[in-house]
């Protein structure tokens, strides 16, 4: 184990193996790959406050995203809103449950899962959490980080509001809602939340131990 | 976000300390012994079984995602197609029932004079998807088959095209408010159809490709033929 203590100054780039040496890097910078450009470490800006701060503001402003109704047609005299998980629920009950399922998962599952894990992990860090079963569930949720922030679709739903906007302006009148409002605000709030994440960062944690 | 400034920070090992009497011109962390927890990136010593510091199983390479990466891309071109050619909605108006392909769809926003649109549509259905196909297909070969391309921009189109690749998901969303929103009967009534699944595995494939390739493979390959591009 202690052989690796000489290595603490080399890191690999993840694209191309290559190693080189780490140095401190001057804030807002990020240190690329001299051979292939992979971004390799930024500097370690992450706070615990300013995201827990950020985490509570998007749960509260996810209830009326998914709860209030984001489009709103008039057509010769009717009127039809839809939520984002209706708009979703619509797709599944006309048979095409894999479209159903994708746009579920990108616009509603997703951003929750990724709101409640990194509050779940901020909360650990920030109360210190020794227990073995929250360094295990913390070390979990860092695992399996990066497949749920994949899968967080928020900015394209909200260029997608647009294009079917003006999609359907064709042939009626568009409104939009206050759930148009919230959900544009809670992808607003996930963008911070997540520039002000770092994963590196968040692993450093368990290392300490 | 000053990012040039950052690059020349950072030199290859090699230069720094050199291990040898002729130090290689790029020194690899498997000729190092050393190699990346695939789950966490902590370095790692390549003789150990699990990673220090999440336990996860230790690999130096995967040579069998050059093959996987194939085989998920192959099945996505053939979705494509199907996804290019099958209806992905259709519309009723007024008694009237017509079916949009992903093109035709687009040639309609054109004739009605929403240019801005018909761009991010036509960027998001059809450009992505394709550009992503061929990207990563030109990427596999320059592995499997050692074409000599420039690594260093082989690796900017493959970060590209993982970046751009989820925009795809656009199309489904717009399909699914469509869906929802118009339903009055006879009147004007719109229903996905064949083609909406076949896009949404499009994106999941493609996905799936970029997501299990080892890059690492690329850089390798060539590193044997003192290549340095």
């Amino acid at each position: 184990m202690h052989e690796l203590d000489d290595h603490d100054s080399i890191i690999l780039c993840r694209s191309c193996d290559l190693a080189v040496t780490k140095r401190a890097l001057p804030s807002s910078a990020r240190a690329i790959c001299p051979r292939c450009d992979t971004v390799l470490y930024d500097s370690p800006y992450c706070s615990i406050n300013g995201m827990l701060a950020l985490c509570l503001a998007a749960l509260i402003i996810f209830i009326p995203a998914n709860l209030l109704p984001v489009l709103e047609i008039h057509f010769l005299g009717s009127v039809r809103t839809t939520t984002v998980i209706e708009a979703a629920i619509a797709v599944w009950a006309q048979g095409y449950w894999v479209v159903g399922l994708a746009v579920l998962v990108a616009a509603v599952i997703a951003p929750a899962v990724l709101i409640l894990s990194i509050l779940a992990q901020v909360i650990i860090v920030k109360l210190k959490l020794q227990r073995s079963f929250w360094q295990r569930t913390y070390t979990t949720l860092l695992k399996n980080q990066g497949l749920i922030a994949q899968m967080t679709m928020l900015e394209i739903y909200v260029i997608s509001f647009l294009v079917s906007a003006f999609q359907l302006s064709d042939f009626s009148d568009v409104f939009f809602g206050m759930g148009t409002f919230s959900f544009t605000m809670l992808f607003v709030i996930i963008l911070f939340l997540q520039r002000e994440y770092n994963l590196e960062h968040m692993w450093s944690y368990v290392d300490e131990h | 976000m000053s990012i040039d400034q950052s690059t020349a920070a950072n030199k290859p090992v090699s230069q720094v300390m050199p291990r040898s009497e002729n130090p290689p011109k790029h020194l690899q962390g498997n000729q190092l012994g050393l190699c990346l927890c695939s789950v966490c990136k902590k370095l790692n010593v390549t003789r150990n079984s699990h990673c220090r510091r999440c336990f996860s199983p230790l690999s130096t390479r995967n040579y069998a995602s050059v093959q996987q990466s194939w085989a998920l891309l192959v099945t996505a071109t053939i979705l494509l197609v199907l996804a290019n050619i099958y209806p992905i909605t259709l519309l009723t108006n007024r008694g009237v029932v017509t079916n949009d392909t992903i093109f035709s769809g687009i040639s309609h926003l054109v004739q009605t004079g929403m240019f801005p649109i018909a761009i991010i549509v036509f960027t998001a259905s059809i450009l992505v998807p394709w550009l992503k196909i061929f990207g990563l297909a030109t990427y596999l070969a320059a592995i499997s088959f050692n074409l000599p391309i420039s690594k260093r921009k082989l690796m900017v189109g493959f970060h590209i095209i993982e970046w751009i690749g989820r925009w795809s998901m656009l199309d489904l969303f717009v399909i699914s408010l469509t869906v929802a929103l118009v339903n009055m009967g006879q009147l004007l009534d719109a229903k996905p159809a064949p083609a909406a699944t076949a896009f949404a595995l499009v994106i999941l494939l493609t996905q799936l490709a970029a997501k299990v390739l080892d890059t690492r493979l690329l850089w390798d390959r060539l590193e044997k033929k003192h290549d340095t591009n």
